[in-house]
């Protein structure tokens, strides 16, 4: 067991460490530690909004395209996948019972690009917008910010790539003889899924970065039209990665959630077989459905049917996991502990941006919610409502083993409520504001547009409560974790029985385990 | 029981009848020479979004029955379950006599 | 009911509703995509950070189009420098300007008054400015 504060160590110990629970503290709270800084930026964003007219909050419009950039940057590639490789590193080996991940060294190198690149993401503040659409990206964006840019996400998808392999490698060669593959739990499973995922998407994104960096250097012209090349071929390049990278992102989530969802039942999960075939299903699908970001470029008929079915092929196996959750929930005797109260806001949010996700799918509705509000609210309610709920339910869930200590119930509590009562208000706002036309990735909207301003301010008090019940979750983190009760390590949550921890870590470090 | 089950069938299949006759009559006042494109793709959306909320209805619904139902707190949901005697109750199965 | 039959029964449901969602957009899709033969031609070019117009007849506009009602028009649409995408949101026009690549878009005004066009793709420092009106008047 990993008690970091209650058997300290000095911190260099834990940075130089290759043991995977070391890889993973750190994985963990370098993720949460971006959470909170694109959560500021998030913040700063929303309140701009808040009024019409210039300079409300943010004076100009470059500081303002290069905010909700690197928010968005920051959220998906510093939180979403260190958070995930981080509960991974933990559970897998544990999961698969190793004594470590397969390749620790390996481990710890993929760690330490995410700072690398982080601090390139940070200093360089592009303003290109995530997506980077070149040519925009190419003859346009301004210097050195966008080139900091191309090479921080170049190092963050060799980081991804590097720990995907060894997941892959821990999950398939190193898992005990005497344990099936089919019967590896299901957290496992979704790590070794979007490894795999990972390992057959991101080729193809750090393709195009380089193609990116070169165009922009002026010695090539894939992307750029004056020297005969196609900026479709970027869109195309970018979404081959960046659908499945939406998957990448969920089924860890999911899989955390397979985690909680049975032991706060205290029954059995409904079924392991759905489970394992949903995310190979999903696994495959993922990869099947990235035109349906680009119906609006000029795609014909065809094109655009072939990606809508393949957009919609990836319901069902959602649907199956959703199932799955409720069959479990069903005849338990359910704990309603902070980690259940985030698994289970994550599943009605999750099936809130699915249903959205149907509706963009269905080619007329593009014209509608392409490029709009629409389409920020539909993958925010994806990334906070879902992703973010599971790993934040996961991180509560696995506080009492990191800390040895008791979070404080009460203000998880107020977390939750302010999380999922915030997420509603924000992002299905959002959703009403795409109806109404506003485009995505504005710093300004007309006054006369009464609507747009109501909604937004409707939107903006939305995310500053979603925003305050994340400082509850930051005391929760600092406060609680050096003063908070000492856990009951057999029994932390009150669930009667032994069986909290069925997979105990061994940290060479810690004397006298 | 059956009956509030057929009942509710009926209503949702109503409830998703209804959007389409009444935009199909506004749809014939407005289409004069060409289709009326917009009434077209916006009457897609609320189709769409009529079934969304319906399956939404139903999904929450559960849940949230789910939610009240099986809380440990709830008075009929005293008695531990049947796999609550193994260490770990996730390990266990649905066979009859479960172990 | 067995252990998998729910389930079953679930996935079949899910399936129904997507074929559902699927059959009624293509349906949809299939009618909104036929360009009338009668309809007019006009060029759109999006540049940072304005539209300009070009009717059949030569006439030229920037920021603001003016159209008849009761005619179908068809966008044909270009970019001069980075991407944009041509946006009437009141009548659902909706493509996007791509450099090196002519998109289509019509629609049939029935209806006179003023409607805004903007850019709903990211496309720099004015990104939030570029609109313009569009001006649907009666014929005589």
């Amino acid at each position: 067991m990993v008690l970091e504060l209650k058997k300290p160590r000095p911190v260099w110990q834990i940075m130089f460490s290759t043991h995977h629970t070391d890889v993973g503290l750190l994985y963990t709270i370098t993720g949460l530690a971006f959470l909170f800084m694109a959560g500021v930026l998030a913040m700063m964003i929303r309140t701009h909004l808040f009024f019409p007219g210039q300079g409300v909050l943010i004076s100009d419009s470059v500081t303002f395209n290069r905010i909700f950039t690197v928010h968005g940057l920051t959220m998906l590639f510093l939180f979403a996948l260190p958070v995930a490789n981080g509960v991974g590193n933990y559970l897998v080996p544990l999961m698969v019972r190793y004594k470590d991940m397969a390749y620790p060294k390996l481990n710890a190198i993929a760690f330490w690009m995410n700072p690398v690149g982080g601090v390139l993401l940070w200093l360089g503040f592009s303003d290109t917008s995530w997506v980077s659409y070149a040519p925009y990206s190419v003859i346009r964006a301004p210097g050195p910010a966008a080139d900091m840019m191309i090479f921080g996400l170049k190092i963050l998808g060799i980081s991804s790539i590097l720990s995907s392999i060894n997941f892959v490698v821990t999950i398939l060669k190193c898992k005990h003889p005497d344990l099936p593959l089919r019967k590896v739990p299901l957290f496992a499973w979704s790590m070794m899924t979007v490894s795999l995922m990972t390992i057959v998407a991101m080729p193809s994104y750090a393709a195009a970065l380089i193609m990116l960096l070169t165009d922009r250097l002026g010695v090539s012209g894939f992307f750029n039209p004056s020297m005969g090349g196609d900026p479709i071929a970027y869109l195309h390049l970018f979404w081959f990665t960046f659908h499945p990278e939406v998957y990448i992102f969920l089924l860890p989530s999911i899989g955390m959630m397979y985690e909680i969802i049975p032991r706060f039942s205290r029954k059995p999960l409904f079924s392991q077989g759905s489970g394992v075939f949903a995310f190979v299903m999903l696994g495959l699908i993922g990869f099947a459905s990235w035109g349906h970001h680009m119906y609006s470029t000029g795609m014909d008929f065809t094109t655009k049917v072939v990606f809508m079915i393949g957009t919609l092929a990836a319901v069902p196996a959602s649907g199956m996991h959703v199932f799955n959750f409720l069959a479990t929930m069903w005849g338990g005797r359910i704990r309603f502990a902070a980690p259940m109260k985030f698994a289970v806001g994550g599943i009605a949010l999750f099936f809130s941006a699915g249903a959205g996700g149907v509706l963009n799918s269905a080619m007329p509705l593009d014209f509608i919610s392409h490029g709009t509000y629409w389409v920020v609210g539909h993958m925010h309610l994806f990334l906070t409502g879902t992703i973010a709920f599971g790993f934040v339910g996961m991180v509560y869930y696995m506080f009492p083993l990191i800390t040895g200590r008791m979070y404080s119930e009460k203000l998880a509590n107020i977390h939750f409520i302010g999380m999922l009562w915030g997420s509603v208000q924000v992002f299905y706002t959002q959703h009403l504001l795409g109806l109404e036309g506003m485009p995505r990735r504005i710093y300004d909207y007309p006054a006369e547009y009464t609507s747009w301003t109501q909604l937004n301010q409707i939107a903006t008090i939305g995310a500053w409560i979603l925003g305050a019940s994340f400082v509850a979750f930051l005391i929760n983190l600092i406060y609680y974790s050096a003063k908070g009760k000492e856990a009951n390590m057999d029994d932390p949550f009150g669930l009667g029985g032994k069986y909290y921890y069925p997979h105990q870590a061994k940290n060479p470090h810690h004397i006298g385990y | 029981m059956k009956r509030i089950i057929a009942v509710s069938i009926i209503a949702l299949i109503a409830l998703a009848l209804v959007p389409s006759i009444h935009f199909a009559h506004a749809q014939e006042k407005s289409a004069k020479q060409y289709i009326n494109l917009r009434a077209e793709v916006w009457n897609e959306f609320f189709r769409m979004t009529t079934a969304a909320f319906t399956v939404g209805a139903v999904v929450s619904g559960t849940m949230i029955w789910l939610v009240w139902r099986f809380r440990e707190s709830h008075p009929k949901n005293q008695t531990p379950t049947r796999w609550e005697k193994l260490d770990d109750p996730t390990t266990g199965n649905y066979e009859k006599e479960g172990h | 009911m067995g252990h998998d039959t729910a389930e079953w029964v679930f996935i079949g449901v899910v399936i129904a509703i997507l074929v559902y969602v699927g059959v009624d957009s293509w349906i949809v899709q299939k009618e909104v995509e036929e360009v009338p033969a009668d309809a007019e031609t006009i060029k759109v070019t999006g540049q940072q950070w304005f539209w300009s117009f070009e009717h059949a007849d030569g006439t030229k506009e920037i920021s603001t189009l003016h159209l008849k009602k009761g005619h179908a028009y068809n966008f044909e649409i270009y970019s001069k420098d980075v991407m944009h995408s041509f946006n009437i949101p009141d009548w659902v026009v909706f493509e996007d300007a791509v450099p090196g690549h002519v998109n289509h878009a019509w629609f049939a005004p029935d209806q006179t008054g003023e409607f805004p066009i903007q850019c709903r793709e990211y496309c720099g420092l004015l990104h939030y400015n570029m609109r313009g009106s569009l001006i649907v008047e009666d014929t005589p």
